[in-house]
C-alpha cells in the first residue's frame, strides 16, 4: 500500500470532533477519579451539574450566535437584570409567579432588542452586546440600588434546590430538554438549515431569499429566553437576587461553546458538541475543587483549555480553500 | 485637508459630541472647566488611553485583543515586585515592559501562525493570566515606596509624568501610523485581507506585532497605574479590556478593521471620563455609571451604523 492510501486508509478512522470530545470526557472523569479518592459518585457527579445548568442552557443559544458568526458578550449582565426583576418585582408587591414571568419577559425582550441592533444597522455583533452588557448590568444595578433581595417563599427553590428522586437535581432535567429541543431544531429543521446558511455566507443566503434578520433577531431572542431561565434557575439556586449575578459567565459560555467545536468564524458547530464542551471544562473545574485545589487554579485551567482545545482543531483542520 | 476629506474622518462624531458636551457642562457645571479638574479627568484616562492606542491597532488589523485587563495585573504584579526588591521606577518599568511584550507575542504567534482567532486566544489569556496573578500574588496588599511611583505621581516641567507618557505614547503612535511601513500595513492588512495577501504584504507578520504592540502598552499601562494607586492587588484592572475596547469603538475605528485613526481611541477614552466626571460632580450617584456607559456605547455606534448606511447608499 503506497503512503497517500494509507493516510486516506487512516484517516476514515478518524473520529468525529463530538466523538474525540466525549472520549476526552470519559478519560477526564476517570483521571480525576482515580487521582482523587472518595470523588467517584453517581450522587457526586449528578450534584455537580447544579454548578454548570445555568451556563450550559445559555450556551445552546449561544452555539446559534456563533454559529451564524456573531457573539452575545452581554448574557451574564442580562442575567443579573432578569434576577434582579424578579426579586425586585416582588420586592414591590408582584405576586412571585407574575415577578418571574416579568423577568423572563425582560429577558426575552432585551434579546429581541440585541436582535434588532444588529440586524436594523448591520452592527456588529460584538459592538452592540459590549453595549448591552454594560447597559443590562447597569439597569440591574439602578434598579436594585446594589443592595440585593432574598426573602423568597419557600416553593420558590423548586427550581435550582430539589431533586427528583433525591438523585436528579431538578435543573438537570430542564436543561437536557432544552439541549435535545435545541439539537433538533439545528439538525433536522429549516430553522436550523437558515442557521448554518447565514454563517456559511450570510450574503449568499440572502441573495438566495432567505429572510437573514428574521432569522437573526429570532436567535438573538431566543438565547435571551434562554438567559431568562438561566436566571430562574439562579435566582432559586441561590435563593437571592443582587446585580453582580452572572459575573463574567459570558466568557465562561463563550469557552464552552468554542471548545465544543463550533467555529468561532461561523459555519460550523453542533448542540452535542457545545454539551460535550459544557461537561468538560464543568467536571474539570469541579474536579480541582473537590481536591481542594485553590479555585484560582480553575481560571488557569480554564483559559489554556480553551487555547489548546481551538489550537488543536484549527491547526490540524484541512485547509478547505 | 479638504472639507470632504475632515468629514470622513472616522473619530469626527465623537470629537464633535465630546466638544458640546465640554461646552455645555461648562456652562452647567461651575467647578467642571477648571484646571484642577480637567487634569484630573486626563489624569484618570491615561491608563485606559495607552492601552487603547495600541489596541486600536489590533483593532485595525481585523483582530481583537480582550487580555488587557489581566495582562496589567501581571504586569503590575511584576513592576511591584522588581520595585520592592530593587527599587526605583526604571527597572521595573523594564520588567513589565519585557512580561507584556513577552504575553502580547504569544499572543501574537498562537493567533496568526497558530491559527487560533485572537478572540479566542486573547480570552483564553484573559483567564489564565488572571488565575496566574491570584495563585502568585494571592491575598498579597504591596505597598509601593513613592520612589517607584513617578509614573503616576511624578511631575516634570508642573505636568504630571502619567500625561506626559500619555503624550509621547500617542505621538509615538501617530508617527509609527502614518510614516512607517508597518503603520500603513495595518490598515491595508485591516481593510482588506485578500488584497493584502495577493499583493505580497506580510499578514501574519503585521497582526503579530500589533499584538505584541498591545503587550508593551500593558506593561507601561500598568507601571502608570501601580503609580497612581500605589498598592498591588490580584484583582487589580479586573473588567479592564472592555473599557479599552469601549474606547477604541466609541472614538470611531470599525470593529470590522482597515477604519479609524490614532486620534480615535484617545477620544473615546476622554469621552467616557468626561462622562464619569459630569456625573460625580452633579452627584449622580455611583451605580448609574454604568448605565450611563451602556447608552452611550448604543448611541455611538448606532450613529456610527447609520452615518456609515446614508454614506454607503449615496455612492
Amino acid at each position: 500500500m503506497d503512503v497517500p492510501r494509507a493516510a486516506d486508509f487512516l484517516r476514515s478512522f478518524r473520529p468525529s470532533r463530538t466523538t474525540g470530545l466525549f472520549v476526552l470526557f470519559v478519560v477526564e472523569i476517570a483521571l480525576i477519579s482515580a487521582a482523587v479518592p472518595g470523588y467517584f459518585s453517581v450522587y457526586g457527579l449528578l450534584d455537580a451539574s447544579r454548578q454548570f445548568v445555568e451556563a450550559g442552557i445559555i450556551a445552546l443559544g449561544m452555539t446559534l450566535v456563533i454559529i451564524t458568526g456573531g457573539i452575545d458578550l452581554s448574557v451574564g449582565s442580562l442575567l443579573a437584570l432578569v434576577s434582579v426583576t424578579i426579586g425586585f418585582g416582588m420586592d414591590a408587591g408582584l405576586p412571585l409567579w407574575l415577578a418571574i414571568l416579568a423577568g423572563m419577559g425582560v429577558g426575552t425582550l432585551c434579546g429581541f432588542f440585541n436582535g434588532v441592533m444588529v440586524t436594523a444597522l448591520r452592527l456588529h455583533p460584538l459592538v452592540v452586546t459590549l453595549g448591552t452588557f454594560a447597559l443590562f448590568r447597569g439597569i440591574a444595578f439602578a434598579v436594585s440600588g446594589a443592595g440585593a433581595v432574598s426573602n423568597f417563599p419557600a416553593w420558590f427553590g423548586v427550581f435550582g434546590q430539589t431533586t427528583i428522586g433525591g438523585l436528579v437535581p431538578v435543573q438537570l432535567v430542564f436543561f437536557v430538554v432544552l439541549a435535545a429541543a435545541f439539537a433538533i431544531m439545528l439538525a433536522r429543521t429549516r430553522f436550523g438549515r437558515y442557521v448554518y446558511a447565514i454563517g456559511n455566507n450570510e450574503v449568499t443566503a440572502r441573495f438566495s431569499g432567505l429572510d437573514t434578520d428574521r432569522a437573526k433577531i429570532a436567535i438573538y431572542t431566543l438565547t435571551g429566553w434562554l438567559v431568562s431561565i438561566a436566571a430562574v434557575i439562579h435566582t432559586s439556586r441561590i435563593s437571592s437576587a443582587r446585580a453582580n449575578a452572572g459575573f463574567v459567565l459570558e466568557l465562561t459560555v463563550i469557552a464552552m461553546v468554542v471548545l465544543g467545536g463550533t467555529r468561532i468564524t461561523g459555519g460550523s458547530g453542533t448542540i452535542l458538541g457545545t454539551v460535550m464542551g459544557v461537561l468538560i471544562l464543568s467536571y474539570l473545574q469541579d474536579g480541582l475543587l473537590f481536591a481542594g485545589v485553590r479555585s484560582d487554579w480553575g481560571l488557569v485551567v480554564v483559559g489554556a483549555f480553551l487555547i489548546v482545545g481551538v489550537f488543536i482543531n484549527e491547526f490540524f483542520r484541512k485547509e478547505t480553500r | 485637508m479638504s472639507r470632504a476629506a475632515i468629514l470622513a474622518r472616522p473619530e469626527l462624531p465623537s470629537l464633535v459630541f465630546l466638544i458640546l458636551l465640554v461646552a455645555a457642562l461648562s456652562v452647567t457645571t461651575p467647578s467642571f472647566f477648571t484646571i484642577p479638574n480637567l487634569q484630573a479627568v486626563l489624569e484618570q484616562v491615561v491608563v485606559v488611553s495607552i492601552v487603547a492606542l495600541a489596541v486600536n491597532q489590533v483593532i485595525l488589523s481585523e483582530q481583537i485583543d480582550i487580555s488587557t485587563g489581566s495582562l496589567v495585573a501581571v504586569c503590575a504584579f511584576v513592576y511591584g515586585n522588581i520595585a520592592l526588591t530593587v527599587g526605583g521606577s526604571w527597572v521595573p518599568l523594564l520588567g513589565a515592559l519585557a512580561t507584556g511584550a513577552f504575553v502580547g507575542l504569544v499572543n501574537g504567534v498562537l493567533s496568526t501562525y497558530g491559527r487560533v482567532s485572537s478572540i479566542i486566544t486573547t480570552m483564553g489569556m484573559l483567564f489564565a493570566l488572571r488565575g496566574a496573578v491570584l495563585l502568585a500574588a494571592g491575598a498579597q496588599v504591596l505597598n509601593l515606596p513613592p520612589e517607584s511611583r513617578i509614573f503616576g505621581l511624578g511631575e516634570a516641567f508642573g505636568v504630571p509624568i502619567s500625561i506626559i507618557v500619555l503624550v509621547v505614547v500617542f505621538a509615538l503612535m501617530g508617527v509609527v501610523s502614518r510614516h512607517t511601513v508597518f503603520g500603513r500595513n495595518v490598515y491595508a492588512v485591516g481593510g482588506n485581507d485578500r488584497a493584502a495577501r495577493t499583493v505580497g504584504l506580510p499578514l501574519n507578520q503585521v497582526r503579530l506585532m500589533t499584538l505584541v504592540l498591545s503587550g508593551l502598552s500593558c506593561g507601561l499601562a500598568a507601571a502608570v497605574l501601580l503609580g497612581q494607586i500605589g498598592q498591588l492587588q490580584a484583582t487589580a484592572a479586573t473588567g479592564f479590556e472592555l473599557k479599552v475596547i469601549a474606547a477604541v469603538v466609541l472614538g470611531g475605528t470599525s470593529i470590522t478593521g482597515g477604519r479609524g485613526s490614532n486620534l480615535a481611541p484617545v477620544v473615546g477614552a476622554v469621552l467616557v471620563g468626561v462622562i464619569l466626571n459630569a456625573l460625580t460632580l452633579n452627584r449622580v450617584p455611583g451605580i448609574f455609571e454604568l448605565f450611563v456607559l451602556g447608552v452611550l456605547i448604543l448611541a455611538a455606534v448606532s450613529f456610527d451604523g447609520l452615518r456609515t448606511r446614508l454614506t454607503d447608499r449615496r455612492r
